[in-house]
């Protein structure tokens, strides 16, 4: 009986914010879907083959985008880490954290400015190497890729660090002893060992870059863009929903394929230790 | 011997500035806009000097507008996001609730998923509500993303408070309202206060509920950097860039040594 209003109270508690969500954000995503199967109410696919038909070079952009992004971010981090894990470094340490508060719209901003043809990065690398004139990375695949790993490694880093560190020393200390370089206890140990969390940093900037729509609108290129950008050109310009909700399920469609790799991947490994 | 240790602090130099262009130089460069009067190419400083767009941000006008109304929205969204994620952290700490794990992992979809064809199909029907170019519009949806922050960060934050001392102040006869009210939440509000900077500070800098949601009659201050930024009228938009960025730098550097990658690595877990 105790149990039972136990329960029920527990219930109350939760039950304002269980309210707002479910009004806000699981209303909205179910309206997401059913607004892209219809068309002027009559149900079909006709949003599904627009889209595609107009958007498909870009959704296959905004998967290579996020995945230039994603490998790139946690090469960085496993660097950053494995320089960290065994060297403190206050200086390093204050740095990669130094964008994680950072909303990604001034992020934008400032790396438009920064990578434009005759932005602060172009100025200073001219006078340097005494040339005359250098392309801008802004508008262009790379510098889109430059500003989501510059934005997306602080978080990455934090957990690939965060694994390294709490990873009991005497391995570490074992493979010293037998004479493996740093750079080869990262790679053969730190890495394979902490396997979980960076997975964990690849899923999360992943989603974050395929979700962002801040960044490319201010550093992406016109064309292809990524299908966020294209998201919001449809509800500004054509007053289209169905083709932008179609293309918002495109997007849950992309990330959940890459969570249910996940967790079947943390479920193997879990399992694996079991056995 | 003595070579050697030139050769590598050159080479320690060398790092140090590369790694300073990388994470600080795009803040140089809006930071001298945020200044500038005339600046063409190739001069590396503009021609021309002026306080003129930092006083905008003093002075009554749209920057100052922009800036208030965010700041309003800030605050009301923290206000409501600690106020249902008290009880519901409270709950999740104390009564053992069923599916507690995937109820709490709920609350993180709208920063875990995409995000924007909520906000725009929540736009739509704060449309027929008539909510859309409404301040209150934007404080809905943004106390619906952050609800995790606060939510986690508080749960947490109750979890690890030993149940000892909540036990004592019950067997003395203490009511479970009284117990939470002089043990529980005291003690929980560093957790609180941790949350609410979060919430904070997400609100601050959040661009596509307020600019999907406040179109287009009310501009929050990433929206008005976005416009101006577009309209390649750079001093505005890095000024306000510049005015977003330091509470969240400020923050960054009094909560440096409390970081805890844990917090982060549950978010993807």
């Amino acid at each position: 009986m105790k149990r039972r209003r136990d329960l029920f109270v527990g219930f109350l508690l939760i039950l304002p914010a269980l309210i707002v969500l479910g009004a806000l954000y699981v209303y909205p995503l179910i309206l997401s879907v059913y607004t892209s199967f219809t068309v002027q109410g009559r149900y079909g696919l006709t949003n599904y083959v627009k889209a595609f038909d107009i958007y498909w070079r870009d959704i296959i952009y905004s998967v290579a985008i996020s995945f230039a992004t994603t490998v790139a971010t946690l090469i960085v981090s496993v660097v950053v880490s494995g320089y960290l894990r065994f060297k403190s470094w206050k200086f390093l340490e204050l740095m990669y954290k130094l964008p994680l508060f950072i909303p990604f719209l001034i992020v934008g901003h400032a790396m438009r400015v920064f990578l434009a043809p005759h932005g602060t990065l172009n100025n200073l690398l001219t006078r340097i190497l005494r040339i005359e004139e250098l392309p801008g990375l802004s508008r262009s695949w790379i510098g889109l890729v430059w500003a989501f790993v510059w934005i997306m490694t602080p978080y990455a880093t934090l957990i690939v660090l965060g694994a390294f560190r709490s990873l009991d020393s005497a391995y570490i200390e074992a493979a010293q002893n037998v004479g493996a370089s740093k750079w080869k206890i990262v790679i053969d140990i730190l890495i394979p060992m902490c396997r979980p969390s960076i997975m964990v940093a690849f899923i999360l900037t992943f989603v974050r870059t395929i979700s962002s729509l801040t960044i490319p609108i201010m550093v992406g290129p016109a064309s292809p863009n990524m299908i966020t950008v294209n998201m919001m050109f449809r509800v500004n310009y054509f007053n289209d929903w169905g083709t932008a909700n179609a293309l918002g399920v495109v997007s849950y469609l992309i990330v959940m394929v890459f969570a249910i790799y996940y967790l079947r991947f943390m479920a193997a490994e879990r399992g694996g230790i079991k056995a | 011997m003595r070579r050697f240790s030139i050769l590598k602090l050159t080479l320690k130099v060398v790092l140090v500035f590369i790694i300073l262009l990388l994470v600080v130089g795009p803040f140089v460069g809006i930071a001298i806009w945020s200044f500038a009067r005339i600046w063409y190419w190739p001069n590396p400083i503009p021609q021309e000097f002026t306080l003129r767009y930092w006083a905008e941000v003093f002075r009554q006008g749209r920057v100052l507008d922009s800036l208030l109304l965010s700041l309003k929205i800030a605050l009301l969204t923290v206000g409501f996001s600690i106020t249902i994620a008290i009880p519901a952290a409270y709950a999740f700490a104390r009564y053992r609730l069923p599916a507690e794990r995937i109820l709490l992992f709920l609350f993180l979809m709208p920063q875990a998923f995409p995000q924007l064809p909520i906000f725009i199909n929540l736009a739509r029907v704060f449309g027929r509500m008539g909510l859309r170019g409404n301040m209150w519009g934007i404080v809905m949806a943004h106390t619906m993303a952050s609800l995790v922050f606060s939510l986690w960060i508080i749960t947490a934050t109750f979890k690890s408070i030993p149940l000892d001392l909540e036990q004592a102040a019950q067997n003395l006869g203490a009511s479970r309202w009284r117990v939470f009210w002089t043990i529980t939440f005291p003690l929980g509000i560093p957790g609180v206060i941790a949350g609410a900077i979060h919430v904070f500070l997400w609100s601050m800098g959040e661009f596509n509920a307020a600019f999907f949601i406040g179109a287009p009659f009310i501009q929050t201050a990433p929206v008005l950097m976005y416009t101006a930024s577009a309209g390649y009228n750079m001093q505005i938009a890095s000024v306000i860039a510049i005015v977003l960025m330091i509470p969240s730098l400020l923050f960054m550097l009094v909560i440096e040594r409390f970081l805890k990658a844990e917090y982060i690595a549950g978010i993807g877990g």
